[in-house]
């Protein structure tokens, strides 16, 4: 982890850090979409967008939640009445960096690179971009309370199934 | 109402049945044979005859290139364009390909020009695709130059035939396409005008994805009622869209465009729900907002998906409003190119809505997502299965409006029109 100049993040705070980072791409990398919810606070915001949109400040995003309930219904849709082809996604989250410290939250970005393997598929690439975190202590416990993940192609491959 | 008398019936054109060795089976449109997916020599016959001759291709919208010298590169069938607004205010689509070398001129996906110049030669265009410059054309020091007989206005860029209605633009690479108006026809004018009614449009947001399947089975998908209520669960479960529901389709008098209509109905068992395997009752949101649509068009129908041969999807599902552009890439893969939109008076809170609904639309949408991995093991069927043929006798095997969703019959129109465009 990288701090912008003039903070100093203790190294408790940098562990902690370290620690939501890898333990949010280890549960979606696992499976367990019903443990994902839990990483946001319950006013959260949540968006998947293409770098286009972002950049030109156009708000449509591939998933758009206004709070921890709505992921939680994203995540009972998946399971329950969406129709999809198995596949395996895995995260690689890196060169998160704290950019600054607010009242509202510590602000920070991270790339992440999303690899996808279909069946009796190669592994690709599958999407590629930045997480702008807002981070917050909520009740001890460090949550997003924003998390905007920018992706920085236009196309996305087929769908987007889970999580980003 | 539908009725008899509107059942589409033109004949089909002789002696072409043997195109590229192939011939349409005897049963006619109720059966799609599986090549027609396939084979490159029909893919290239489309875009020959259907992406580039006579018919009005979805463009853009004009809120995207809003300022004189906006452009947007877009691509028409197989072949790139950039659509540009002039000093005048005129919209202009024109050929991504420079005169010279053939280089595309225009790499950048949007943004703002004053003239357009080649990276490869530097040789300038205006707005309108006339040659302004070609650098070192008289040669330097009496030495090298086009020849004395070049004249820079005949080889300006090709720019297509434009037609605007309401907001949305339209080219053709034929200068024989009839009127818009007379293109899409009296009902479907209608319905295209309930959601482009004049007002001035904004442009929320672009999404695309690329699906490993026949650009075809896209319009199949948006013309087919009869998925909608066994595959997507998730509008069924709320009441989006089933086949209980009041609906209609219908289609203008060539079987081309067609029209998708339903009425939302509430979250309650009965007998149709019943036979919908997937039908779940006790799945409530917990965060309702997601699903609070308000009624904004004239009518009952809250659901009303156009499919605008060639190119173009217009979708009104509760409050979300999206073109959809189909983009063929080859045989078996095809880009969708959602642009999400709203009013410019929309209230804060309907612009809000807008956004949350999206979350059904889109590559990772709670609906359209089961119809782009449907497609995906469409084409994986069809793939090596070419002598085989699809089945799209829901409903009968006439090609006419019907009050109900149990029916394939605007499949049936598109291919209709569709061999006889192509001749097969």
């Amino acid at each position: 982890m990288i701090a912008a100049p003039g903070l100093d993040p203790p190294m408790e705070l940098r562990a902690r850090l370290a620690d939501l980072y890898c333990a949010y791409s280890d549960v979606l990398d696992e499976g367990e979409l019903e443990r994902w919810p839990d990483f946001f606070t319950a006013d959260c915001l949540y968006k998947v967008m293409p770098r286009e949109n972002f950049e030109q400040d156009l708000p449509i995003a591939l998933i758009y939640c206004e709070s921890r309930n709505m992921l939680a219904d994203r995540v009972v849709a998946l399971r329950e009445t969406a129709l999809f082809v198995p596949r395996t996604v895995r995260h690689l989250t890196g060169n998160i960096r704290l950019r600054a410290v607010e009242p509202e939250g510590l602000r920070l970005t991270a790339n992440f690179a999303l690899f996808q393997t279909m069946t009796d598929q190669p592994s690709e690439v599958f999407l590629c971009g930045r997480y702008h975190d807002r981070v917050v202590d909520d009740g001890g416990r460090l949550r997003f309370a924003e998390r905007i993940c920018v992706y920085d192609s236009t196309i996305v491959p087929i769908s987007l199934v889970y999580p980003v | 109402m539908p009725s008899a008398d509107r059942t589409i019936v033109y004949p089909l054109e002789t002696g072409a049945e043997n195109f590229a060795g192939r011939r349409w089976p005897d049963a006619g449109t109720p059966r799609i044979p599986n090549w027609v997916y396939t084979d490159p020599e029909i893919f290239a016959r489309e875009q020959e005859r259907i992406f580039t001759g006579p018919g009005w291709l979805y463009v853009c919208l004009e809120a995207e290139i809003a300022n004189p010298g906006d452009f947007k590169r877009s691509r028409l069938g197989t072949r790139e364009v950039v659509a540009v607004r002039d000093p005048s205010g005129k919209v202009n689509v024109l050929l991504n390909r420079c005169a010279h070398r053939s280089a595309q001129f225009c790499s950048a996906t949007r943004g703002t020009a004053k003239e357009f110049v080649c990276p490869y030669h530097q040789w300038t265009y205006d707005l309108g695709g006339k040659l302004l410059g070609v650098p070192f054309r008289r040669g330097y020091r009496g030495q090298g130059g086009m020849p004395a007989d070049f004249r820079p206005k005949e080889h300006g860029l090709q720019r297509l035939s434009v037609t605007r209605r309401h907001g949305v633009v339209f080219a053709s690479f034929s200068e024989e396409t009839e009127p818009l108006e007379q293109y899409l026809g009296e009902r479907m004018l209608g319905y295209f005008d309930r959601v482009f009614d004049g007002r001035e449009l904004v442009v929320l947001g672009h999404l695309r994805q690329r699906i490993p399947s026949n650009w075809k089975l896209m319009f199949e998908n948006i013309k087919d009622p009869y998925h909608a209520s066994l595959l997507h669960v998730f509008l069924v479960t709320f009441g989006l869209f089933r086949l209980d529901q009041k609906s209609a389709i219908e289609m203008d008098t060539t079987g081309r465009h067609a029209v998708l209509v339903s009425r939302r109905g509430e979250q309650q068992e009965n007998d149709a729900t019943r036979q919908m395997r997937a039908f779940k009752a006790d799945f409530a949101l917990r965060d309702p907002r997601l699903l609070e649509p308000v009624r904004e068009f004239p009518g009952d129908a809250t659901v009303v998906m156009q499919t605008l041969w060639p190119n173009m999807i217009v979708q009104q599902q509760s409050n979300t409003l999206a073109t959809r552009q189909i983009l063929p890439i080859d045989p078996g893969n095809f880009d969708l190119a959602w642009t999400f939109f709203g009013y410019a008076d929309d209230t804060p809170e309907m612009r809000q809505r807008r956004l949350r609904q999206a979350n059904l639309m889109g590559p990772a949408g709670l609906v359209s997502l089961d119809d782009s991995e449907a497609m995906l093991l469409s084409q994986a069927g069809i793939d090596g299965n070419e002598a085989a043929e699809c089945i799209a006798e829901m409903g009968g095997r006439a090609i006419r409006d019907e009050p109900h969703m149990v029916t394939e019959t605007a499949i049936r129109g598109f291919y209709q029109h569709y061999r006889r465009v192509m001749g097969l």
